[in-house]
């Protein structure tokens, strides 16, 4: 088995959707939750006993993310974790981390993920003002998140993470100040601040479709971004990522394996793995997932072989998305080839742009580049 | 062969009026093919033309079949297209006949394109055999659509035909007719040797293949032959006749349909029209009935991609080979660099011409808005025609511009007769006249420029008349007009494949409306981009794109890289899609938006 790689698993359920969210996340379906985690035990089990040493996975980070994982309750949030260490050793692993809502997150299940040997928590803030809160469908107010962050401090928490957004409907440079400032102050590890993209068969999307979504306007949204990327790295936080900023050290390992071309395990409805050169993906649907691993199948729907090309390819627009780039000289080892050889016309191309910079050996975004990341991973996309 | 027990015979009929499906019954009936072997519809053997229902190509094939008199006689049909833009095949191909039959659907009657191709097939003497078909329809009338085609044609129709081709009704009556009606080919064995080329395609085994109709001498395979109009000098390598598919034969006598393979290498060698003799001692005259071909509308081809020029190139004179009407010169845009100009019967033999470019030899192309030919009137007395705007001489130096007018007949139900007229008069048109084909249908004639026929006018046309109107034009004279270069800048610079020349009373609403337009269709970009509408020095309207403020996909885990790499290869594809001119990026569909406008 290989030594080097993350776990994630997938608790696909919410108390309710929120507008934006295009992930596979069911609200109402609360009562399939026990047999969905005697499943995932068994998949967990199957990939164990196929991949695993003496039946176990010894993975580098495990990541239980959502869907809404706080959402259990603390009789169903102690059987994944005891599941969860039946088939995983935790001795190696550097981080372990847990997805929360501050609308059902409790003092109790709190203690049961410190006992269990959660060291990181991420919770689902996205706005410190509750008109926007409401307006993009969180069930919890901002209040909750602050009590819910200072709780978990009290109880020894010390790598807590924090999702904001901007760009939301009703938001404004003020309430996005307030809640930058206000994250800042509560003296967390690690904050991710996304823009808000309009995606498919979400509410936003259909609310857009009517003509009913006001948005701010481009220049808003632009602002926004610029003040956030300035802000967080004078409070310390260095922007390790496009999106994400930590205090030094507090960087999230498992998120930074899928930028590097680390494998992983994916275990849960609509969940991903990188395994052996091939991408997969489990069935979304609850039912036909739960189905799928009833007939004993694991890793079984392959959504993409990567073949030298497009791990090429992915090597480059996904190292990109960190601050310190791609290392010229890994992607030599990896492919044996020159990164100049493979992609040198559309390197130079931004370069010439201002997009890209190359120092210490390392490709990477420049502070325009990182506003126009697309273009740049677009050069990295050789097509037929 | 007997050239007695030929029969040599086209089939007329206007859109949807069934002329594919009666032929696939006589295929079938006759035994040509097994109905194994069958196809629906053999004869219409592109995928386009199946999946747009139409006939572009005319397409041949020998049936035997045995007449009431016991007799076998060899009937060649020669399938026609069906569209106004292809009126010129279809002259080719009653050219090679002596017999037609004229389809006429029970229930919609006599249409305008109908009656265009009926008047040809006149024109060249053919025995015409009136057949209504779709007799089983409820809503069929077989006793009016009879009286239409005595009234409006002129035809005796007392002993058409009434047929089903859904049904297989009336086949063997029509089978009967084109024995007993349609007159045996009058060539002679002992004449030099003559030969119209009606239509002709390109194999990649065997060259440039003519399909031929022997009018007079014997055709041997060997034979040392000669194009009448290009002097070519080639041997008969294979010759033979179409059962659908090629049977080769040793000699075709005269009346005798069929195909020339010869040393045709050069896809110029084989004009359609052209009349093949013998190299020594041959005919002295060519074959008359060759109407040369005029494109009526130009446009601007471009390779997206620089380096597909003479693929595009090679892909223009390989479908050159199949289609006599097609013409191009290379030509240059500042804009868009290099391509061809390339002129075309109308609008959707452009189209047509286009999109086989895209799908069979895979190129991506940008296509600029159609043009008329104008005829411009210098002050120094000199006349220039331009098919180009971008090429229209400075102002300055015009003393007056002409521009096509057609003779634009149409056919609609009674109700919709102030609906066309309203289009119409929009449309500059000047009213000819209007004629009752019977109490609901009306036939209405205008004077109206071609150029805005290419716009929109069909469509427009078929929209506020739920698709009743019926549209036939003609090239009728060229007339002065007030007419100006309209020219859009893009980030201040002019690009000349955008240009368009406009009348002048509706230059100031084309400009805001295609400048408004214009800014849907551009993309965001880095820079704010002014879209300006000019005459002249003049601007007369003006839009921003706005500057594309940031582009980077916020969220990306989850692990979900397979969904990241498909946006990012969509946005790719679509960037394949555009033209970099001067630094705007700019979508294929900017060049035609001028025909999109309101």
């Amino acid at each position: 088995m290989e030594s080097n790689f993350g776990i994630y698993i997938h608790i696909p359920f919410c108390k309710q959707k929120c507008f934006y969210c295009d992930f596979p996340s069911f609200a109402g379906r609360e009562r399939l939750i026990d047999s969905y985690l005697a499943e995932l035990s068994r998949e967990m089990e199957l990939t164990a006993l196929k991949y695993g040493q003496d039946g176990k996975m010894a993975p580098y980070t495990v990541y239980i993310g959502g869907g809404t994982p706080s959402l259990l309750d603390t009789a169903q949030l102690a059987r994944l974790f005891s599941a969860a260490n039946e088939h995983i050793r935790f001795d190696q692993v550097a981080e372990f981390t847990i997805e929360a809502n501050p609308g059902t997150l409790t003092k109790d299940k709190l203690r049961l993920m410190k006992a269990s040997g959660v060291n990181r928590i991420s919770i689902g803030v996205q706005s410190f003002d509750d008109n926007c809160l409401k307006k993009i469908g969180r069930i919890h107010r901002a209040g909750d998140a602050i009590e819910c962050i200072k709780l978990a401090q009290s109880l020894g928490f010390y790598n807590i993470s924090l999702d904001l957004m901007y760009g939301l409907p009703g938001q404004n440079m003020d309430t996005l100040k307030q809640s930058i400032e206000q994250a800042i102050a509560l003296q967390v590890q690690h904050i991710s601040v996304y823009g808000l993209q309009l995606e498919d068969g979400t509410v936003f999307a259909r609310q857009q479709a009517m003509g009913k979504l006001q948005l701010p306007t481009d220049e808003l949204v632009e602002n926004m971004y610029d003040y956030i990327a300035a802000t967080l790295p004078a409070g310390g936080y260095n922007r390790y990522e496009i999106s994400n900023y930590a205090l030094s050290g507090y960087e999230s390992k498992h998120n930074s394996l899928y930028w590097q071309d680390v494998p992983y395990l994916g275990f849960g409805a609509g969940a991903h793995a990188y395994w052996q050169v091939n991408r997969y993906e489990n069935p979304t649907n609850i039912d036909a997932y739960m189905a799928m691993v009833r007939r004993g199948e694991i890793l079984s729907n392959i959504e993409e072989k990567v073949d030298e090309k497009a791990h090429m390819e992915e090597f480059c627009f996904l190292g990109l998305r960190m601050t310190k780039g791609i290392d010229k000289e890994k992607f030599r080892e990896t492919f044996n080839k020159d990164i100049y050889a493979v992609f040198g016309d559309g390197i130079k191309e931004m370069l010439d742009k201002g997009f890209l910079q190359e120092k210490d050996g390392a490709l990477s975004l420049t502070t325009i580049g990182m506003k126009y990341g697309n273009i740049v991973f677009g050069a990295f996309i050789t097509g037929e | 062969m007997d050239t007695k027990k030929i029969r040599n015979f086209s089939i007329i009929a206007h859109i949807d009026h069934g002329k594919s499906t009666i032929a696939d019954r006589l295929i079938e009936y006759t035994g040509t093919l097994s109905k194994r072997e069958m196809a629906d519809q053999v004869l219409d053997n592109m995928d386009l033309e199946r999946e747009r229902g139409i006939t572009i190509k005319a397409q041949t094939v020998r049936i035997d079949y045995r007449g009431k008199d016991g007799e076998m006689y060899c009937l060649n049909l020669i399938d026609t297209p069906g569209h106004v833009d292809f009126t010129y095949e279809v002259s080719r191909s009653l050219a090679a006949c002596e017999g037609a039959l004229l389809i006429v659907d029970a229930a919609q009657g006599v249409e305008a394109q109908t009656l265009a191709n009926v008047y040809m097939a006149l024109e060249h003497d053919l025995e015409i055999i009136p057949i209504i078909n779709k007799i089983d329809l409820p809503s069929a009338d077989p006793e009016r659509v009879k009286q239409e085609i005595e009234d409006v044609i002129g035809l005796d129709a007392s002993d058409a035909i009434l047929a089903s081709a859904k049904t297989g009704e009336g086949i063997e009556a029509i089978l009967d007719a084109i024995v007993e009606r349609i007159p045996a080919p009058a060539g002679v064995a002992d004449k030099p040797l003559t030969a119209l080329i009606f239509d002709s395609y390109f194999d990649a085994y065997k060259g440039a293949i003519a399909h031929i109709r022997i009018m007079d001498g014997v055709l041997k395979k060997g034979m040392g032959l000669k194009m009448m109009a290009t002097g070519k000098v080639f041997e008969a390598t294979e010759i033979g006749c179409f059962r659908p598919a090629t049977m080769e034969l040793d000699e075709l006598g005269p009346g005798s349909v069929g195909y020339l393979a010869g040393s045709l290498k050069q896809v110029r060698d084989v004009r359609v029209g052209d009349t093949v003799t013998l190299a020594n001692g041959g005919a002295a005259e060519p074959l008359p009935g060759y109407r040369g071909v005029t494109p009526m509308v130009y446009c601007g081809l471009y390779p997206v991609d620089s380096a597909d020029y003479d693929n595009l190139k090679d892909a223009l004179e390989k479908l050159q080979l199949n289609d006599a009407a097609l013409v191009f010169e290379p030509e240059t845009s500042v804009a868009l660099g290099f391509g061809y100009r390339c002129g075309f019967l109308g609008l959707l033999h452009m189209d047509v011409i286009q999109e086989r470019l895209e799908r069979e030899y895979n190129l991506k192309l940008i296509t600029t808005a159609p043009s008329v030919i104008y005829h411009v009137y210098k002050t120094d007395g000199e006349m220039v025609k331009v098919d180009n705007p971008s090429d229209l001489p400075a102002p300055t130096t015009i003393e007056h511009i002409e521009e096509p007018f057609v003779k634009a007949t149409v056919i609609v139900p009674n109700d919709f007769v102030g609906a066309v007229m309203e289009i119409s008069q929009n449309k500059r048109g000047e009213f000819k006249g209007m004629d009752y084909l019977d109490v609901n249908r009306v036939m209405i004639v205008y004077h109206i420029p071609l150029s805005e026929i290419i716009y929109d006018y069909f469509d427009k046309l078929k929209s506020s008349t739920r698709g009743y109107a019926s549209l036939d034009y003609e090239l009728a004279d060229y007339q002065p007009a007030k007419l100006v270069k309209l020219d859009i800048l893009l980030n201040g610079d002019p690009v000349d494949a955008l240009s368009t020349i406009v009348h002048v009373d509706n230059a100031a609403s084309r400009g805001r409306s295609l400048a408004a337009k214009l800014k849907t269709i551009i993309p965001q970009q880095m820079f704010e981009i002014p879209i300006q509408a000019a005459i002249g020095n003049k601007i007369i309207a003006r839009e921003n794109v706005r500057a594309m403020r940031k582009d980077v996909l916020a969220k990306c885990y989850g692990g979900d890289i397979t969904r990241k790499r498909k946006l990012l290869e969509k946005q790719k594809e679509g960037k394949k899609r555009m033209k970099a001119v001067g630094r705007v990026e700019v979508p294929q569909e900017a060049f035609m938006a001028i025909l999109n406008i309101e």
